[in-house]
């Protein structure tokens, strides 16, 4: 039978791929990175299902999910000009089709896409966390970045019906579960800096999601992660519902790993129980 | 405001190097074939991207313009105009 073994938050940021090449492995992000990449490798996962918020790169305005599940072979990417290698990886198109039928039985009316390329929000985190491209994904993805967003709780219920989808799966096949996301950053709208194009206004909430995070207070997670919220936490602040979906996966556990960069709204954690 | 069509615009600078050539050579002739209000198009020639935002575009994509300096946008000139918009979306919780 397919178990969940172990799940993973990570940030996304365009410019790590440059950044970690220019700085080198002792850099702090390139550390935070090999720390969660350590986790993933001890785990043995035959797939990886990762919860990403697409960036209006494969998604727009004429077509927008607010939940949608990838089911295909293939995918390529980065499909936005971020500047780092491009890759092809595999999709776990079986089980895919299995969490999407699975959510359709259980009232998550789940959009489907068998031909697309994604963001650097799935191409950043697999370039460090599986550099080779070895482990199939299923990629599904919510709107966190064009309001109104779905509520934390019926995110964190996506990840519990992905759950029982993949308890269900009569085949042996070892998951792990991926979140991708920062908790504050403003890319372009008012609270930008001076002189800037991007910044993080709300190092506050991201230490307290950290602090939830750690302890597994999953319940005022869910209480305080409003929309409004994490509206204050710029307009990046609903990729925290993909960690919340990932949550909704594994349930109320306490992360083996877990470390913030709190000036730039970001943490990096590993939950295993093997 | 078609809102819309000033958010595709937007990615096709992104996408479209010749689109965005032309944006640099002569933007008023390079959005004519955009579906845009007036006062749309002024506000794009004008790079008031405050009033975009405030009519509902997104940010990420008005965003691009300063990276290649369309319509007279630098990123601290970007960077002044939209942090005096006002966000539809703040709100008390």
């Amino acid at each position: 039978m397919a178990e969940i073994v172990a799940a993973f938050g990570v940030p996304h940021v365009p410019n790590f791929p440059a950044q970690v090449a220019r700085e080198g492995p002792q850099s702090k992000v390139a550390r935070l990175y090999a720390e969660v990449a350590s986790h993933l490798d001890a785990v043995s996962a035959d797939a990886l299902l990762v919860f990403d918020s697409d960036h209006l790169n494969t998604f727009f305005f004429d077509n927008m999910p607010t939940f949608l599940v990838g089911v295909t072979e293939s995918i390529e990417g980065p499909n936005d000009q971020t500047p780092m290698p491009h890759y092809r990886i595999g999709g776990h198109a079986q089980l895919a089709g299995h969490v999407r039928a699975s959510g359709l039985a259980r009232g998550f009316d789940l959009s489907l896409s068998q031909d697309f390329s994604v963001d650097h929000s799935i191409m950043v985190p697999l370039h460090f966390l599986t550099p080779r491209m070895q482990i199939p994904i299923v990629p599904m993805f919510i709107n966190g970045l064009c309001p109104p967003l779905p509520g934390a709780r019926r995110c964190y219920a996506l990840g519990e019906m992905v759950r029982a989808a993949v308890k269900e799966w009569p085949r042996n096949l070892r998951v792990a579960v991926l979140a991708s996301g920062s908790f504050s950053l403003e890319i372009g709208g008012p609270k930008v800096p001076h002189d800037g194009i991007a910044g993080t206004p709300d190092q506050e909430w991201t230490r307290r999601v950290q602090h939830l995070l750690a302890r597994a207070q999953i319940n005022d997670l869910l209480a305080e992660a409003t929309a409004a919220r994490m509206q204050r936490a710029g307009n990046i602040g609903g990729e925290l519902l993909n960690w919340i979906a990932m949550l909704g996966v594994i349930g109320e556990r306490k992360p083996r790993f877990i470390e913030g960069e709190i000036e730039h709204g970001r943490c990096y954690g590993a939950w295993r129980w093997d | 405001m078609s809102v819309y069509a000033v958010n595709k615009l937007c990615r096709d600078a992104l996408r479209d190097l010749g689109f965005r050539a032309a944006l640099k050579r002569d933007p008023a002739s390079a959005i004519a074939p955009f579906d845009l209000t007036a006062d749309e198009r002024n506000a794009l020639l004008c790079g008031d991207v405050a009033r975009l935002f405030e009519s509902g575009c997104h940010a990420f994509l008005l965003a691009y313009l300063p990276r290649w300096e369309l319509f007279g946008l630098t990123i601290p000139l970007y960077s002044e105009r939209i942090r005096k918009a006002r966000d539809p979306r703040d709100q008390a919780d």
